[in-house]
């Protein structure tokens, strides 16, 4: 599958799905005008990468802030990976957030309690490192 | 006294230690201007960065609230998310803790929902609601409907002390709701 890459708005985060090395990023802010018109593509892109390759796929979140509406895509696209891990599929999330942000730090142990098949690190670390 | 008029206005908003208010039609376009000026502000003031993103998180989610369930609201046919909803909201600091108000007129007979809904938030300790929240979240995969609980949830989440809402029955029809919470 091709490679998806959408460049960082001021609502809106920098997303590279590079599908070929099975390598995914998502990082920066996430409160979209409509966050389902801007995360529908990119979900169901992933969801067909998901079902048909066979790479190992590492996937790095470094959100400074998302809204309630980008959260509900983030569990989708977790659901989603937590799934494909459950196949048999080697799947690792990193959470990355800045080492005193205390709201995404909570999020990252949040979420964590939804994996037991992927791998999901909690990574303290300036997100601005990872795009 | 034209000046004299609106130094009036200024200074009102000044001694309730107003950051950024707005009334009028609210729109995404809005929120973004608006939310911007408020973190420069507060980053300007030396406000911890903590502090600064969850004044940011509540004000994102009560004013998409009013963007979303004014009942005074125009949309675009064709694409719902793009909206102009008539309301308010006001940001500012008293006795050194932040505040976010947001007020909208809504349907009358959603208001008793919307005041035991609020009142049962209200009622969690950070656990409960922490632990709330991730179910709530998890329901709503499967139903759109529930988006807007999970956007009050997270204000009541982030809010310092209960937050404090009320209503006004402002025609037949429709009542005005206000939501203020601190941070």
């Amino acid at each position: 599958m091709e490679r998806i890459t959408r460049q960082a708005t001021k609502r809106t985060p920098f997303v590279d799905l590079n599908f070929p090395d099975g390598r995914l990023v998502i990082s920066g802010e996430a409160y979209p005008e409509d966050a389902a018109a801007f995360f529908g593509p990119l979900v169901q892109a992933m969801r067909e990468f998901l079902a048909s390759g066979t790479t190992d796929v590492t996937v790095d979140i470094a959100l400074l802030y998302f809204n309630s509406s980008a959260t509900k895509a983030l569990m989708v696209i977790f659901r989603l990976l937590e799934q494909t891990a459950a196949r048999g599929r080697l799947v690792t999330v990193n959470w990355i957030h800045r080492p005193h942000d205390e709201a995404m730090a909570e999020f990252g142990e949040d979420f964590a309690q939804d994996f037991s098949y992927a791998k999901f690190v909690l990574v303290r670390r300036d997100a601005a490192d990872v795009a | 006294m034209l000046a004299t008029e609106y130094y009036a206005v200024k200074q009102d908003l000044d001694r309730k230690g107003v950051i950024v208010s707005f009334g009028g039609y609210l729109s995404e376009d809005v929120l973004v201007a608006l939310g911007e000026a408020l973190r420069k502000r507060m980053a300007l003031d030396d406000t911890d960065a903590n502090v600064i993103q969850r004044v940011f998180s509540v004000f994102v989610e009560q004013t998409q609230n009013v963007i979303r369930y004014s009942a005074d609201r125009f949309a675009d046919t064709a694409d719902q998310a793009i909206a102009f909803s008539s309301g308010m909201v006001t940001v500012g600091r008293e006795d050194g803790r932040f505040f976010v108000v947001c007020g909208n007129a809504m349907d009358r007979r959603a208001v008793d929902h919307l005041r035991s809904h609020l009142t049962q938030l209200i009622g969690m300790d950070r656990e409960t609601i922490r632990r709330y929240y991730r179910e709530r979240l998890m329901e709503s995969l499967d139903d759109d409907s529930s988006r807007a609980n999970i956007g009050l949830i997270e204000i009541v989440r982030r809010a310092s002390a209960p937050v404090e809402f009320d209503f006004l029955e402002i025609d037949d029809q429709r009542s005005f709701f206000c939501l203020k919470a601190f941070i």
